[in-house]
Parts: structure tokens; C-alpha cells; sequence
């Protein structure tokens, strides 16, 4: 009563292993690099909308403001909270989640179950930011019906939001990549 | 081995200063001198690098992976030189500056963070022979 001995290795879960991209031993770097470009990129749309609409004021001689709509804190607090958010994602041990590793080797399920919480946390503010600044685009800015060059400003707000999410995640992933690494697997088995 | 270890160090310098020309020419012809911020940008952009190298694991010790101050150290990388291309751009947007000056400060800075890596390189490779 022995099944055959399976050819491949029966912990997989596809049979069809996926190709291996170029630089596979350096994807690890390659995605951190990525990720902080993106997370530079996000940054500077919105700044560029912020510097943009503090140098768009009105001649001084101008019987009354002229320019509707300016960048104001409310436009700046979806990106901060979608910051701490990848701040807080990135700082939890990825160890702890498993409960395996050097730190959480004990097996001690509230301390993960806790961090998970923290995860938790941290993924919901990116989304919650990623919430407030589509909010703050139809409620300040398509909404009030300003001259179509504004809504300018809430587009970049989005982007940046998006842009800080792409980078949680490829930094999410190239660090966690290295841990069933190619490598590590075969010294494993 | 010798000579052309100068003239490699002689071309580096030529391409350095070809680079502070582009940037400093950028600042004084339209006598604005924000651009200088550029070159400042891709002069610090080796730095992180340079600093968390020394966290690196060694070759003979067990830990295969990347610890996480080297992925500290890329992450600020990418972001100092992205920050290198972005700001003249977000200057130029804003006409705080001309876009020529945007385009030559880019061109300058980046040669002047090639230099600096090319140059990193081949002492490398020297000391790695020796």
C-alpha cells in the first residue's frame, strides 16, 4: 500500500514550474531598486501638483483671486496616511507572520496573530488612503466644476497613492522572494 | 596596467568636469541657481550604498540572503536618483526655472553620477586583482 514515487516534488502546487526571468538571482535587488523609484515617483507627482499650485497665484493687481482652487493640507493627508501605512507593512518581521524563522520559532500564536493585526493595520491605511484621495478628487475637484485644468491636482494625489501601493507591494514581494529562493531550496532538500 | 589606469583617471576627471560645466552653466546662464540642487542630488545618490555595503553578510558566513540594511541602502539609491531626474523636471513645470536649464542640469548631474560609479568600479576591480 505505497503510492508510486512522485517524479517531481510533492510539496508544489503546480506541475508546471514558471519560467525563470532573467537576473533571477538578483530579483531581490532589482525589486528593492524598483520599489524605492517608485516610491520617489509617487512622491514627486504630487509634489509637482503642490509646487504647481503654489507658483499659480494671481497678478497682485488682480481685483480678486483668480485661481479657484489651490493644494491645500487636505490634499497632502492621503498620501501621509497611505506613508505610514508602507512604513508599517514593511517594518513587521515577515518571520513573525508564519510563526517559523529565528525570532518566532516557539510557535507562539498570539505574538502572531498580533502582528497580523499590525499587517492588517498597515494595508488598511494604504487602502484608506488610497480611498481618501479618489474622495478628495470628485469631492474638491470634479464635483465643483473648476476649469478641467484643476482636477490636475486630485489626478496626481491618486497616482501618488497608487504608486505608494505598487511600492509596498514589489518591495512586499522581493523580499519575501528570497525566502523560498532557488538556492536555499536545494540545500533544504 | 599603469597608464591605462590614468587615463582612465584622466578621461574620468574630463567627464567630471564636462558635468559640473553643464550644471554650474545651467545655474549662471539664466542667474538661478536652483539647479545646483541637481548636482548635489546625484552626488549623494552613491552614498547610501557606499555606507550599508559594510552590513553586507560575508561570503563565508551562513546567512544567505540580504540583510535588511542593504535593501535600506538600494531602496535609497532608487529614490535619490529618481529624486535627480524629478526635481528639475517639477521645477521646470512650475517655471521656477527654464526648461533648458531643467535638461542641462539632468544631463550634467548624470554624468557626474556616472563618474562616480565608473570610477568606484574600477578601483574596485583593483583592489579585487591585488
Amino acid at each position: 500500500m505505497s503510492l508510486p514515487r512522485a517524479s517531481y516534488d510533492p510539496r508544489r502546487v503546480f506541475l508546471i514550474s514558471c519560467p525563470s526571468i532573467p537576473f533571477y538571482r538578483h530579483r531581490r535587488t532589482i525589486g528593492v531598486y524598483l520599489s524605492g523609484a517608485l516610491f520617489a515617483i509617487a512622491n514627486w507627482v504630487f509634489l509637482d501638483a503642490a509646487i504647481y499650485s503654489a507658483h499659480a497665484q494671481p497678478p497682485p493687481d488682480a481685483p480678486y483671486d483668480t485661481v479657484p482652487v489651490h493644494v491645500t493640507f487636505l490634499d497632502w493627508l492621503p498620501g501621509i496616511i497611505s506613508m505610514i501605512g508602507l512604513l508599517v507593512v514593511n517594518l513587521i518581521d515577515k518571520d513573525r507572520l508564519t510563526g517559523e524563522g529565528a525570532f518566532g520559532g516557539s510557535g507562539d500564536s498570539r505574538a502572531v496573530w498580533r502582528a497580523r493585526v499590525i499587517l492588517f493595520l498597515g494595508f488598511a491605511m494604504m487602502a484608506g488612503g488610497l480611498a481618501g484621495s479618489v474622495c478628495v478628487l470628485v469631492l474638491k475637484y470634479i464635483i465643483q466644476e473648476y476649469p478641467e485644468q484643476y482636477n490636475f491636482y486630485g489626478i496626481a494625489a491618486v497616482v501618488q497613492n497608487v504608486s505608494l501601493m505598487l511600492s509596498a507591494v514589489v518591495l512586499w514581494l522581493a523580499q519575501n522572494a528570497s525566502e523560498d529562493d532557488e538556492y536555499n531550496y536545494q540545500l533544504t532538500i | 596596467m599603469a597608464i591605462g589606469g590614468i587615463k582612465t583617471v584622466i578621461l574620468l576627471s574630463f567627464i567630471l568636469a564636462a558635468g559640473f560645466l553643464l550644471v554650474i552653466l545651467s545655474c549662471a546662464l539664466w542667474s538661478n541657481w536652483l539647479p545646483l540642487l541637481v548636482a548635489l542630488t546625484f552626488v549623494l545618490a552613491p552614498l547610501p550604498n557606499a555606507v550599508f555595503a559594510h552590513c553586507a553578510p560575508d561570503a563565508l558566513s551562513a546567512e544567505y540572503e540580504s540583510s535588511g540594511a542593504i535593501d535600506l541602502g538600494h531602496f535609497l539609491t532608487a529614490v535619490t536618483i529618481v529624486t535627480g531626474f524629478a526635481l528639475p523636471g517639477v521645477l521646470a513645470h512650475s517655471e521656477v526655472i527654464r526648461p533648458e536649464a531643467c535638461v542641462m542640469s539632468v544631463v550634467g548631474g548624470v554624468l557626474v553620477y556616472g563618474t562616480i560609479i565608473a570610477y568606484s568600479s574600477v578601483f574596485k576591480q583593483e583592489t579585487e586583482e591585488f
